[in-house]
């Protein structure tokens, strides 16, 4: 049964955005996420910290929405990291590459020490 | 003001409820005055009139009496005298109790006065006078003093009489005005309940049938297929309510309606979108491929393709980001640029760096593609792909012992396409023992859902694998998808898309003699 409801927590810490969404990150749920983070890049918040240690589910479309903010992100000057110490997620950014290109570590203040730009 | 129609109708019925009440009251006031008038009349002046006109009488009679007595000394006539005395008594103290206070009691108690004034003067000097002999005398005395108390008598009882007269004319005056006016409330009442009768059995109901018709003309639009008829209807009542949510039935309708046609365009999609992938399945001595899919919604992201060129079996498995129409639209780029670069020899390296870069070119940041792109050289019995960012293979075989047995091939990995400049190009080898199979597939398998949020996972879609190797290739991959839908209780979120290819070089395959088994 598709969830269709996903909540999104942001706060700020040390100079950028932390976001936790808290549900599934599916094609239903995506949306939100896209939204939140289309709003940082609007508000000049150039960089953000996405903790996935609420997220028990993402799928390609998930992925695909955080990849779409790191580009977004970066051609503003900023960036997005990732927190997250799921396996299955880690497997998943492993899997299609996108561990290569965006700093990915167990806690929010690991990822944000990867920071490009 | 706005007013339910059952508020109306109650409304209606109790404003008639009202003007009949009003009705009773009106001719009860009316029976009520002419009560007061009887009362008035027999209760109060008759009797009034009766005692005045008795007492009067009585002092007349008395007055007779004792100069009757005077002139003939007739002791009948005394006695007579004191016999109307008695009575003038009685008569006074009924009309004493009939007057009660006022002006008219005022009257009658000078009456009184005057009677016992009388009384006194024959009692106490002309009845004693007389006795001794002086009946002159006792006369001019009676003459002179009694005769104006008797008149006096009969002058107050004159003035009563009028009063009560004046009382029965001020009270029959009353009645006529009372009576005209509960006349005119009457008509006014009656008129006013014709009237809200009228409006509740009459203009109610026309009001009520006309906005009825309305709808009715509405819904009849409907069944023809007209969602765009407008329901002009402002009565304030459910009526209106109703028009209301009829407008929102054809609102919901014109959107089922555009659904419907987006839902036709969804078909052609579909449509072009199975055109392009049920090509003709490539077939040969040496090897079986069987492609299995099942889509979660109309049109998808999954994608393959298969060709089999001279001695080399290109199979291609693919999984465009997202779902509905944007993968699709990104699933048949890729699968253009594929065979398009295909088309004109090139390597599989520049095939995959092309189609990256078209990806790029067309799709958003959120978008990417996996993709293994595999060359199976059958002459050398060896399978070589790019992974790029897909979930590996899984080759299965046998053991020396023959039981089937095998594992996912994960080789050296590259990057999705659609997203990397430089998605990398490092490629992965397996040699091929006949009767191995080799299957690829989309993350729709692994990625099921249970009810419990569980995932399908690669450790069950293996031991699946495993399970199925006995049958053939169809009846495995059928077996496959039903043990991933009955995981997901028939509720499939994405695509199953597989392609299983069984090596079997030299033997002559038919469909029918097709997956033996490993």
């Amino acid at each position: 049964m598709p969830q269709s409801k996903i909540d999104i927590d942001i706060s700020e810490q040390n100079g950028y955005k932390v976001v936790r969404p808290t549900g599934d990150l599916d094609v239903y749920t995506v949306g939100s996420l896209r939204d939140a983070i289309g709003a940082m890049i609007e508000g000049e918040a150039s960089k953000v910290v996405v903790d996935l240690d609420g997220v028990p589910f993402m799928d390609s479309s998930g992925l695909g929405a955080l990849m779409g903010g790191v580009r977004r992100l970066r051609e503003a000057g900023g960036d997005l990291a990732i927190a997250c110490t799921k396996e299955q997620h880690l497997k998943l950014f492993t899997i299609t590459g996108f561990g290569e290109g965006v700093s990915i570590a167990p806690t929010v203040e690991e990822a944000a020490a990867g920071f490009k730009n | 003001m706005r007013l339910s129609l059952r508020w109306k109708i109650v409304g209606g019925y109790g404003l008639m409820l009202v003007l009949i009440a009003l009705l009773g009251w009106v001719t009860y006031s009316l029976f009520a005055s002419v009560r007061e008038v009887q009362r008035t009349v027999f209760n109060q002046a008759l009797p009034r009139l009766v005692a005045v006109d008795e007492i009067v009488r009585s002092y007349t009679a008395q007055s007779a009496a004792v100069r009757g007595y005077l002139i003939g000394s007739e002791p009948l006539l005394l006695d007579q005298y004191e016999q109307e005395v008695k009575v003038s008594g009685e008569w006074e103290d009924r009309a004493a109790r009939l007057f009660g206070s006022g002006d008219d009691r005022e009257l009658l108690d000078r009456l009184i006065e005057s009677g016992s004034e009388f009384h006194q003067l024959v009692d106490r000097r002309v009845l004693p006078v007389a006795q001794r002999g002086n009946r002159s005398q006792a006369f001019r005395v009676l003459a002179q003093d009694g005769t104006p108390l008797v008149s006096q008598i009969g002058d107050v009882g004159q003035s009563l009489r009028l009063a009560q007269d004046q009382d029965v004319a001020q009270t029959e005056e009353d009645l006529s005005v009372q009576s005209n006016r509960a006349v005119l409330i009457l008509v006014l009442v009656t008129i006013g309940a014709l009237i809200v009768g009228a409006v509740v059995a009459i203009a109610l109901p026309r009001r009520l049938v006309a906005n009825l018709d309305k709808l009715v003309f509405a819904a009849r639009a409907i069944g023809r297929g007209d969602f765009e008829q407008k329901i002009e209807i402002h009565s304030g009542d459910e009526v209106e309510e109703l028009a209301n949510r009829f407008e929102e039935m054809q609102s919901g309708l014109r959107r089922l309606q555009q659904l419907a046609a987006h839902d036709r365009e969804l078909e052609i999609a579909a449509e072009i979108q199975r055109n392009l992938l049920q090509l003709p399945v490539p077939a040969s001595s040496d090897f079986v491929v069987v492609p299995v899919q099942r889509q979660a919604n109309l049109v998808g992201g999954d994608w393959y393709d298969l060709e089999l060129s001279g001695s080399s079996l290109t199979v291609v498995i693919g999984d465009a980001s997202g779902k509905g129409i944007g993968a699709a639209l990104m699933s048949t780029v890729a699968l253009s640029s594929l065979r398009a670069e295909r088309g004109l020899g090139a390597a599989p390296e520049r095939i995959i760096e092309q189609a990256n870069k078209v990806l790029l070119d067309a799709t958003a940041p959120e978008s990417f593609t996996t993709m293994i792109y595999m060359t199976i050289e059958l002459p050398k019995a060896e399978a070589r792909w790019l992974n790029m960012g897909h979930l590996p293979p899984y080759r299965l075989t046998r053991n020396e012992e023959g039981e089937p047995t095998g594992h996912f091939v994960d080789g050296p990995r590259n990057r999705v396409l659609g997203w990397f400049d430089d998605p990398g190009y490092a490629e992965t080898a397996s040699d091929l023992r006949s009767g191995d199979r080799i299957i690829l597939f989309t993350d729709g398998f692994v990625e099921a859902k249970s009810s419990e949020g569980e995932l399908f996972g690669e450790e069950r879609l293996e031991a699946s694998m495993l399970r199925y190797a006995p049958l053939s290739l169809s009846e495995m991959g059928e077996g496959l998808v039903a043990d991933v839908e009955r995981f997901s209780a028939g509720k499939l979120d994405d695509d199953l898309t597989m392609l299983i290819i069984e090596y079997r070089p030299g033997v002559t395959h038919g469909p029918e003699r097709a997956g033996e088994g490993p």
